[in-house]
């Protein structure tokens, strides 16, 4: 039975081998790419076929082109719109990545501290930070400070619960071989298990950078603009008060694409650091 | 204390309890002299890992005194590089290149001189990875990384090796040639080895002398002084001297579970 199965495989691996080069990238577009474009069209096609259908006003649901136009013609609204949501998350995100890593590292490195602290960290975790944001503005005033704070705040758990799980979970016999060689408290932080927590820093900044840009539109719901220009937040708010749904579809989908391409650059920034020896960053060889 | 003054390590009615109740080590008695290589063979649960262990100072014992070097083995640690220790696992460092690796004790002894890169490079040189120095852990085979990991222990230039099952992982063919290896930097070095093993040919093939260890609870069972002449080559386990000694670990250790499991 089983050398029956290994003698099919075989076959198999030999039908495929006098494959051209070009037949494999087909084959690769076949497999990988051209099912979710089909899906696109026809989404789209739907999108613009079923409201001219039926007849739906373009203020309840526009169809892609009114979205597109929309877009183009309102172009000088929301470029600098989007301009300043990326700068508010890319602040936001910063400020939890570097505050999150450090206040882990600090909580890590003792015992005590962690036991103390960490509860109270997952239980902040859990407040909708959108339930504590009109505190913030009033803390921080109306505007740019509140905003980059709210943006900070949602992005600053995945971080701090990332590190600190990848802090502690440093291999036993690595940390046993330190203390062989007598290693202090901090040569094993810097040489063992920071980059032992590296992958997992990896994945809490992934999730923090796209949180990072739904706290920067969310805290411009709240915070408003305070007297400087508006981001996308407000461009939305604006826009649903007047009734603008093309124009309010075109921010949402530039929303959307911020954070595609945020979460993209972070895993790109990811992959090179870990490429080298993470399991995660290699390419599977079969 | 010390009345042999070769005497590198001494167990001394040593007995380990853990917590759960369970006895590793049961009144342990043993002294190692310098440049000696040493095999702790015995089953499972023997305690031979745990009293290797104790020699680095990552395991204490519940009573009695062991001494490595006429300290304690936290002492040792603490402030000399006379000890280096081989796990199971390679356990190499895989954001490092192998020389890294290798340069990691001498780096957290807080050492980076030029002179001992170039030791370092030495030591993969002996145990055949020249050619590998800048490559990572994960290109490696685990008969590679295995020989990476003894390198590392030399590195420090210690005065002991402690290996707890090092080639326990490895396929028979590595494992043979990995302990033709091993003698010849023993031999080379002059380093004292603490070896554990479950392998009766891999015990008899390598010590000078074989500690035969009984289980539940751990407990010395008998001493065999292997009279092998080194330097020893893998055509010594056709040798009827070779065969002996096997059948005489072996017996050793087969009486020592009968008479356990007689009560």
């Amino acid at each position: 039975m089983s050398t029956q199965s290994v003698a099919t495989k075989k076959t198999k691996i030999v039908s495929d081998f006098p494959q051209s080069n070009e037949g494999k990238i087909w084959t690769k577009f076949k497999g990988v790419y051209l099912g979710p474009i089909i899906a696109l069209i026809t989404f789209l096609s739907l999108w613009q076929l079923i409201p001219a259908l039926l007849g739906i006003k373009p203020f309840i649901l526009p169809k892609p082109t009114d979205v597109l136009h929309a877009a183009i013609t309102d172009w000088h609204l929301l470029w600098p719109a989007i301009q300043i949501t990326v700068i508010e998350s890319i602040i936001g995100f910063l400020l939890s990545a570097t505050i999150g890593i450090f206040v882990s590292i600090l909580l890590a490195s003792s015992k005590v501290l962690e036991i103390s602290i960490y509860p109270y960290a997952i239980i902040l975790q859990t407040i909708p930070v959108v339930a504590v944001a009109p505190i913030i503005v009033i803390w921080f005033g109306a505007g740019f400070n509140a905003i980059v704070t709210i943006s900070f705040l949602i992005g600053f758990f995945p971080v701090i619960s990332n590190t600190l799980m990848g802090l502690n979970s440093v291999d036993k016999n690595m940390g046993e071989l330190f203390t062989l060689y007598n290693a202090s408290k901090w040569k094993k932080m810097w040489k063992l298990r920071i980059p032992s927590a590296m992958p997992y820093i990896m994945a809490g900044l992934k999730v923090s950078c796209t949180l990072s840009i739904v706290g920067a539109i969310v805290g411009e719901y709240v915070a408003g603009i305070g007297g400087g220009k508006g981001g996308l937040g407000y461009a939305i708010t604006v826009a649903a008060i007047q009734l603008k749904t093309p124009y309010l579809f075109a921010c949402g989908i530039a929303a959307a694409l911020l954070g595609i391409g945020f979460y993209l650059l972070v895993s790109l920034v990811a992959h090179l650091m870990l490429r080298s020896w993470h399991e995660s960053a290699m390419k599977v060889e079969k | 204390m010390s009345t042999n003054p070769n005497e590198v390590v001494s167990f001394q009615n040593v007995s380990k309890v853990y917590n759960t109740g369970t006895i590793a080590l049961s009144q342990f008695d043993l002294t190692i002299t310098e440049g000696e290589f040493i095999s702790f063979l015995g089953p499972s649960g023997c305690g031979k890992s745990t009293a290797l262990r104790m020699v680095a100072g990552l395991s204490e014992a519940t009573s009695g005194h062991v001494q490595v070097f006429g300290k304690t083995p936290k002492e040792i640690i603490q402030k000399t590089n006379d000890i280096a220790f081989v796990f199971q696992d390679a356990n190499l460092l895989p954001w490092r290149t192998v020389l890294d690796n290798v340069l990691l004790p001498l780096e957290l002894r807080g050492s980076t001189k030029k002179s001992h890169k170039e030791y370092a490079i030495e030591v993969l040189e002996m145990v055949g990875l020249k050619d590998y120095l800048y490559a990572y852990p994960r290109e490696l085979s685990g008969g590679m990384k295995m020989r990476v990991s003894i390198a590392r222990a030399l590195a420090a230039k210690p005065k002991m090796l402690l290996m707890d099952e090092p080639f326990a992982a490895l396929d028979e063919i590595t494992r043979q040639t990995l302990q033709v290896d091993l003698l010849n930097i023993w031999q080379k070095e002059k380093t004292t080895i603490l070896f554990v093993t479950h392998n009766v040919y891999e015990a008899v093939f390598l010590s000078s002398r074989i500690a035969v260890m009984s289980s539940r609870p751990g407990k010395l069972s008998s001493i065999i002084n292997v009279n092998l002449p080194f330097p020893r080559k893998l055509q010594v386990r056709t040798d009827k001297t070779f065969t002996d000694y096997v059948d005489i670990a072996a017996h050793s250790l087969e009486n020592s579970s009968i008479r356990r499991e007689l009560g």
